[in-house]
């Protein structure tokens, strides 16, 4: 995706577009609202169940056709809670997620930061081999990789969690777009004020850049955060297990799945990301879009 | 007080401190325990732990829930595969070949030191869980198949409740009648019918693979494609084409609807008793197995369910302190506890003669089924269930191969051919590998 | 070219070593040695192997169940990318629209971003309950009897539709993102010359955006070939019979539950790589230099 600057003067038109089209049709906006309204309804369904029968007893949600939110909702996440050890989990997988999300940052910034700025014998090859990355999807790896970190001692571990993670074409790619966006002047003054490269790197690159690592935080959390089947082999004990396996713990009941439960454990390891991508959804937005509120 | 004495005081009190944080430190053995109880029984078995912890100072067992069966034998042998077995491992009935071929596992009697007794416990279940005439694991949570049905049902059906059906053809002449009257959807549902089909194959004391079901040597081939099992399917394919079998699942999922009334017979693991008996609102009927008519054969029930292997690799103080859990989990108390806590089998004699001195089988007579089943057959090497390599696998492709007659409607014969050349396959590999 | 800014030698080097080296240790040795595996029967277990040449890939090629799991999942990407990616245009074209408090809809729609393929499988496993599902409920009243469990035809429809709506977010995400990017005056220009929506929506914005529908093509296709493990694991387990065996599945069963298939697993997991290089060809010759996003 090539990365275009938007005009200010684009703004204004779309302003006066948008005075236009709502000035002629008066009914146009509530019709569209209505169906957008019902779009969104027919999208977050899934979800609204989810939360209803996070607070319904097994007595509720027995009865056929029964929606309404029962008064079962406090017992239902306590279990939830302490059945698959949801807090243990959630730290696990934050202490992952969140490593995973900087240490990515940090190294693709640092390769983008060498590609762009730095003659490198090279730099092909090793975009093409950072590339590679993309092309070898864990699964396609799986049984090496795995045994690579049983002779690591990493098994059961948070770095045999995220090491494997580390190193990504995404960041690298998404950080070398953008600081080619950038003028060449911002780094030419800084070398005329006799900044060394680390200086130009903290002082300037980073500020600019904040809203593309927002987005690359947010997508690397979420990514993380959502991973299943490599803990699923390398998280053995509840000290290193992640929130996904977690649900699968809370479904694999031997009897009769306790629905309530299920869906209070779901709904709470839904939340962490969730806020992240609130937080951050304006930067991601942005950061897709190419746009930076520092360089325009 | 004097400084002295308050001096003194805060010297003993160091050293106590200090000696305590010794002990704890050089006398606590951490046990790690892998298992695959969730839900209630997850429960007992964290009581039953915790109560072990109390009881044994010096020793800790860490008891982790690793998933499902399937994926607790999986993880354990990943663990052994990374160098890293954990002390104690929970493995169904599936895993017993690849535990054994593991190389990896500590026999019980040798964990014990010589201490265990086998003639304790209860005889199919030793039978199952032997090989070269010893016992491998200690046995823990053992359970068969049964047949669960809705005693109301029968009666608004005008069944007798008492009269559960013994053979296919009534179990499916009286789901018609349920059916007619309106009383039920469906006759009846399986849960992991791969494990019926087994079920089947031992209790009509039908061979389900060479070298003596996988006992005497390493079986290289199935007979799931001999007349019998073509026979089993077939009516099992009948039942779902007249809408009498209505499918649930491979594992557990069917036991829902049978509680909510869409069939009137469940065939399933005797261990969801507890779980059936507290959510159904009904009154609850339990019964053998049916048999297939025109089989004589009189074999008996396999043994399912769970063990627990002990992992090698570990110095003598944690071997011990295994040989320490083993025993308490075994114990007449805890044993009882575990059996009406879940509905699996008490594993010991002195177990069973305790709850019958108590009248718990004569209070609670479905608890006694699974009982009177496994000891009503005989002891034949059909009967004693197969022992196979690549066993979950072969669990997979039997569980596929019934899904393809039952739901997609395949011809028994060519579904069951299938499965079985690529078990072979499977099979003829384990060996290549493990000779 | 541009000039390259600053003078030093070996920093470029030392800033760009720990990715290099990840790489290698991670991604291209594990990579070398699963082609390696690939020829080999091998026991997980006692690590004994056997060379069999191409065996496991002969095996495979010929085998019902792996032309019926590589059947099976092909069908499935083009349903969830051809629906993945419709749907969620038409839902960013409408919630672009410049209409005050769409904000809001924007906000909500990419909910589903934050749900993992595996709490997607959870959620829908619910709604979708043959007996207590609310969706299954409803179609019962209209006379479909819907039995994911029981019935294959609907097994494939139940993991598509639930991958489909898992993606939806995404999917919105990057249209929207698109949408936003597209200037305002070509779509006035085009607006003055008096096409109707429809067809300048088609002439117009379409074009400049299929630079991030086709990004998007590629990820869909990698997400549903890869991450709906999660999704299949917690609810179908590959059946009933082998109708939700995707490949992605089978590699896990065959590599880490069975002991034996470890080569297989391996051969497998090299066919998946032609796979994705033959994706990443095309999209490398087709859209040229772009992003890659996850």
């Amino acid at each position: 995706m090539s990365v275009q600057s938007t005009p200010m003067a684009e703004w204004s038109t779309r302003a006066t577009e948008r005075r236009l089209a709502f000035q002629k049709h008066v009914a146009y906006p509530v019709i569209m609202h209505a169906v957008m309204i019902a779009v969104v309804i027919i999208v977050l369904l899934p979800l609204i169940f989810a939360f209803v029968l996070s607070t319904q007893s097994s007595a509720d949600w027995r009865i056929v056709g029964n929606i309404m939110p029962g008064s079962n909702a406090v017992e239902n996440y306590t279990i939830a809670w302490e059945r698959a050890s949801l807090g243990r989990l959630m730290f696990n997988t934050t202490v992952v997620a969140v490593s995973v999300a900087v240490g990515k940052i940090i190294l693709s910034m640092m390769a983008a930061f060498a590609l762009v700025y730095f003659r490198i014998r090279g730099g092909i090859l090793i975009l093409g081999l950072i590339m590679l990355t993309h092309l070898l999807p864990l699964p396609v790896r799986i049984v090496p990789t795995y045994q690579l970190l049983s002779s690591f001692g990493w098994i059961d571990t948070f770095q045999g969690l995220a090491v494997p993670f580390f190193a990504s074409a995404t960041g690298v790619l998404l950080f070398q777009q953008f600081f080619r966006t950038l003028t060449t002047d911002l780094a030419d003054a800084s070398r005329v004020d006799g900044a060394g490269p680390m200086t130009f790197l903290f002082r300037i690159l980073i500020p600019v850049s904040r809203t593309n690592i927002g987005a690359l935080f947010l997508i690397e959390f979420t990514y993380m955060w959502n991973q299943y089947l490599w803990p699923l082999l390398v998280a053995n004990s509840v000290q290193t297990r992640q929130v996904q396996i977690g649900i699968k713990q809370l479904i694999a009941t031997d009897a009769t799945v306790e629905w309530g439960v299920l869906m209070a454990g779901v709904v709470t390891t839904i939340i962490p990301p969730l806020v992240v991508l609130l937080v951050l959804q304006r930067s991601l937005m942005a950061g897709l879009s190419g746009e930076s509120e520092d360089v325009r | 007080m004097s400084k002295r004495r308050l001096l003194s005081v805060l010297l003993l009190t160091t050293a106590l401190l200090a000696t305590f944080s010794l002990v704890s430190a050089q006398d606590e053995i951490q046990i790690s325990f892998w298992h695959a109880m969730s839900g209630s029984r997850g429960e007992v078995v964290q009581e039953l732990v915790d109560e072990f912890n109390e009881t044994h100072p010096g020793i800790e067992v860490v008891a982790e829930f690793s998933g499902s069966y399937a994926d607790t034998l999986t993880k354990a042998l990943a663990a052994v595969r990374a160098g890293e077995p954990p002390h104690i491992v929970q493995v169904y009935e599936v895993g017993t070949r690849a535990m054994l071929d593991s190389g990896a596992i500590l026999p019980v009697a040798e964990v014990s030191g010589g201490a265990f007794d086998p003639a304790s416990f209860v005889a199919p279940i030793v039978n199952y869980y032997s090989a070269g005439g010893e016992l491998q694991c200690m046995p823990f949570n053992s359970s068969t198949a049964m047949l669960y049905y809705n005693k109301d049902m029968f009666a608004a059906a005008g069944l007798d409740p008492d009269q559960p059906p013994t053979t296919f053809q009534e179990v499916y002449d009286m789901s018609r009648q349920i059916m007619d009257a309106g009383v039920a959807q469906g006759g009846i549902s399986f849960g992991w019918p791969a494990w019926i089909l087994e079920q089947m194959y031992a209790k009509h004391d039908q061979l389900l693979a060479n070298e003596d079901g996988g006992r005497s040597a390493l079986a290289t081939e199935v007979y799931l494609n001999n007349e019998f099992g073509v026979a089993v399917l077939s009516e099992w394919q009948r039942w779902a084409d007249d809408g009498v079998l209505i499918y649930g699942g491979r594992e557990y999922s069917a036991n829902d609807p049978f509680i909510a009334g869409e069939f009137a017979m469940l065939a399933q693991s005797t261990s969801s008793l507890a779980g059936i008996e507290s959510n159904a609102p009904f009154e609850v009927g339990t019964a053998f197995l049916p048999r297939l008519e025109g089989y004589d054969g009189i074999g008996n029930n396999v043994i399912g369910g769970g063990c627990l292997w002990a992992l090698a690799g570990h110095d003598e103080a944690e071997n011990d302190a295994m040989w320490q859990f083993f025993s308490f989990l075994s114990e007449t108390p805890q044993s009882v506890a575990w059996h009406k806590g879940t509905g699996y089998f008490p594993s010991t004699l002195e177990a069973v003669d305790a709850l019958e001195a108590e009248g718990w089988f004569e209070e609670n007579p479905n608890f006694l089924t699974a009982f009177d089943q496994i000891l009503a057959g005989e002891d034949t090497v059909a009967a004693q269930g197969v022992l196979l390599g690549d066993f979950v696998t072969i669990r997979d492709i039997v569980g596929a191969a019934i899904e393809e007659s039952v739901v997609n409607g395949v011809d028994p014969q060519e579904a069951l051919d299938a499965a079985t050349a690529e078990i072979n396959q499977l099979l003829e590999d384990y060996k290549s590998l493990n000779e | 070219m541009r000039d390259y800014i600053f003078p030093n030698r070996f920093l470029p080097y030392l800033l760009i070593a720990p990715s290099a080296l990840l790489v290698i240790v991670f991604f291209i040795v594990p990579a070398i040695q699963s082609l390696q595996l690939s020829f080999y029967r091998v026991n997980a277990l006692s690590g004994r192997q056997l060379y069999v040449g191409f065996e496991n890939f002969t095996r495979l090629l010929t085998s019902s169940d792996y032309i019926q799991s590589l059947t099976t999942t092909g069908a499935f990407i083009a349903v969830v990318v051809i629906f993945g990616l419709s749907i969620s245009l038409a839902i960013a074209v409408g919630a672009s629209l410049p209409l005050r408090g769409f904000g809001v809809y924007r906000t909500l729609l990419i909910w589903p971003y934050a749900v993992s393929p595996a709490i997607t499988g959870a959620i829908w496993a619910l709604i979708m309950d043959p007996n207590i599902g609310a969706i299954t409920n409803a179609l019962e009243s209209i006379g479909i009897n819907f039995d994911y469990r029981g019935n294959s035809t609907h097994a494939v429809i139940f993991i598509s539709a639930a991958a489909t709506w898992k993606i939806l977010g995404y999917n919105i995400v990057f249209f929207l993102a698109g949408l936003r990017n597209i200037p305002r005056d070509v779509v006035e220009a085009a607006g003055l010359d008096g096409a109707n929506a429809w067809t300048r929506f088609w002439r117009i914005r379409f074009p400049l955006l299929s630079p991030i529908a086709f990004f998007l093509l590629i990820m869909n296709t990698l997400y549903a070939a890869f991450e709906t493990f999660g999704l299949i694991d917690i609810t179908t387990h590959g059946g009933p019979g082998r109708a939700t065996n995707l490949l992605i599945y089978k590699l896990y069963s065959d590599g880490f539950k069975t002991q034996n298939l470890l080569g297989s697993a391996s051969a497998q997991s090299v066919l998946l790589l032609v796979f994705v290089v033959v994706l990443t060809v095309i999209q490398a010759r087709t859209a040229g230099k772009r992003a890659f996003y996850r």
